[in-house]
C-alpha cells in the first residue's frame, strides 16, 4: 500500500504553490516598478513646471 | 542605581551599534549577495532535495511511499517558524526605532511565513488521507498550526487595510505579531501537552521514542537547508517589493504636496 497518488499530489501542491506565489510576486515586482517610474515622471514634469512658472514671474 | 550622563550614554550606545555592525557582517556580506547567491544555491539544494526524497531516501516499511511527503512537510513547518521568527525580531525592531523599514521586513516574512505554513498544512492533509483515513482531524498540532495560519493571515490582512507609512498602524500590527509568536511555542509542545494524531518530534527526539534512520535524517536536513534557503530568497524578493511599494508611497506624498503647493501659490 504506497498510495502513489497520494505522494504525487502532495508534491505537486508543493510545487504549485510555490511556483503561483513566485509569479503573483514578479508580477507584483513589475506592478511596482512600473507605478515608481510614472510617479518620477510625473514629479520630473511637476519640477520643470515648477521652474516655468517661477521664470515667469520672475520676467 | 547608577545614572549615566548622556555623554557616557551616547558613547556606550555607539560602541553597542559597532560591535553588532561587526557581528552582523558576515549576515550582512549575504544579503548584498542575495540576488547572485541565493538563486542558483536554492534551484542546486532544491533540486538534491527531490532526488533525495525521492529516490535516496529508503521506503518506510509501515507507511510506504507517502511517508517522502515528509520531507517537504516537515521542513516547510521549520520554514514557516523560522519565518514567523523573522517577524517577531523585525516587530520588536520596529517598535524600538519606529524604523518603517522593520515593518516592511516583518510583513514580506509574514507573507512567505503564511504560504509555507499552508504548504504544510496542506501536505500534511494529503499524507494523513490515506494514513489516518482523514484529511482533517481536530487535532492539537493541526489545530494550533491552523490558528497560527489564521493569525499571520489576520495580521496581513489588518496591515493591508492600513497605508504603509502609517506608522501607528505598523506599530499595533507589531504588537499583534509579538503576541502571535506565542502560538509557536504552543504548535511546537503541543504533541507532547495532549495526545495527538501527530506522530513525535522526529529530530528532538524524546527519551525512548523511535528515532530515525541516518538516511532518511540526512535527506531531511538537506530538505531543511533547501527550504530555508529558498524562505530566505522569498522573503528577500518581497521585502524588495514592499521597499519599492514605500518608495512610490514617498513619490505620491511629494507630488500631491508640490501641487498643493502650486494651487495655494495660485
Amino acid at each position: 500500500m504506497d498510495f502513489l497518488e497520494f505522494l504525487f499530489a502532495g508534491f505537486a501542491v508543493f510545487w504549485a504553490g510555490l511556483f503561483v506565489y513566485l509569479l503573483w510576486l514578479q508580477a507584483r515586482l513589475r506592478s511596482v516598478q512600473r507605478e515608481v517610474q510614472r510617479l518620477e515622471e510625473r514629479l520630473a514634469e511637476a519640477e520643470a513646471e515648477g521652474e516655468e512658472a517661477e521664470k515667469d514671474e520672475a520676467q | 542605581m547608577s545614572a549615566q550622563t548622556p555623554t557616557a550614554d551616547t558613547a556606550s550606545r555607539g560602541t553597542a551599534a559597532r560591535w553588532a555592525l561587526a557581528a552582523l557582517r558576515p549576515m550582512l556580506a549575504l544579503y548584498d549577495a542575495r540576488w547572485t547567491l541565493l538563486p542558483p544555491l536554492t534551484g542546486a539544494f532544491m533540486l538534491a532535495m527531490l532526488v533525495g526524497a525521492v529516490i535516496v531516501a529508503p521506503r518506510e516499511a509501515i507507511e510506504g511511499e507517502v511517508q517522502r511527503i515528509f520531507y517537504i512537510h516537515v521542513p516547510s513547518a521549520i520554514a514557516a517558524y523560522l519565518c514567523f521568527f523573522v517577524v517577531f525580531v523585525a516587530s520588536i525592531a520596529l517598535l524600538w526605532t519606529r524604523n518603517l523599514r522593520f515593518d516592511a521586513v516583518a510583513r514580506a516574512a509574514a507573507s512567505v511565513g503564511v504560504l509555507f505554513t499552508a504548504l504544510t498544512l496542506a501536505t500534511g492533509a494529503i499524507w494523513g488521507k490515506p494514513i489516518w483515513g482523514v484529511w482533517w482531524a481536530w487535532d492539537a498540532r493541526l489545530t494550533s498550526t491552523l490558528v497560527l495560519l489564521l493569525i499571520y493571515a489576520g495580521y496581513l490582512l489588518a496591515r493591508s487595510l492600513s497605508e504603509r507609512t502609517d506608522v501607528q498602524a505598523a506599530r499595533y500590527a507589531a504588537v499583534f505579531a509579538i503576541i502571535g509568536f506565542v502560538d509557536i511555542p504552543i504548535v511546537n509542545l503541543s504533541v507532547r501537552w495532549w495526545r495527538t494524531l501527530h506522530p513525535d518530534p522526529i529530530v528532538t527526539r524524546l527519551p525512548g521514542s523511535q528515532t530515525l534512520p541516518d538516511s532518511m535524517l540526512a535527506v531531511l536536513l538537506l530538505g531543511m537547508v533547501a527550504i530555508t534557503l529558498l524562505a530566505l530568497w522569498l522573503v528577500a524578493l518581497r521585502s524588495e517589493v514592499e521597499q519599492i511599494g514605500v518608495r512610490s508611497d514617498d513619490l505620491r506624498t511629494e507630488i500631491d504636496r508640490r501641487e498643493a503647493q502650486r494651487s495655494g501659490a495660485a
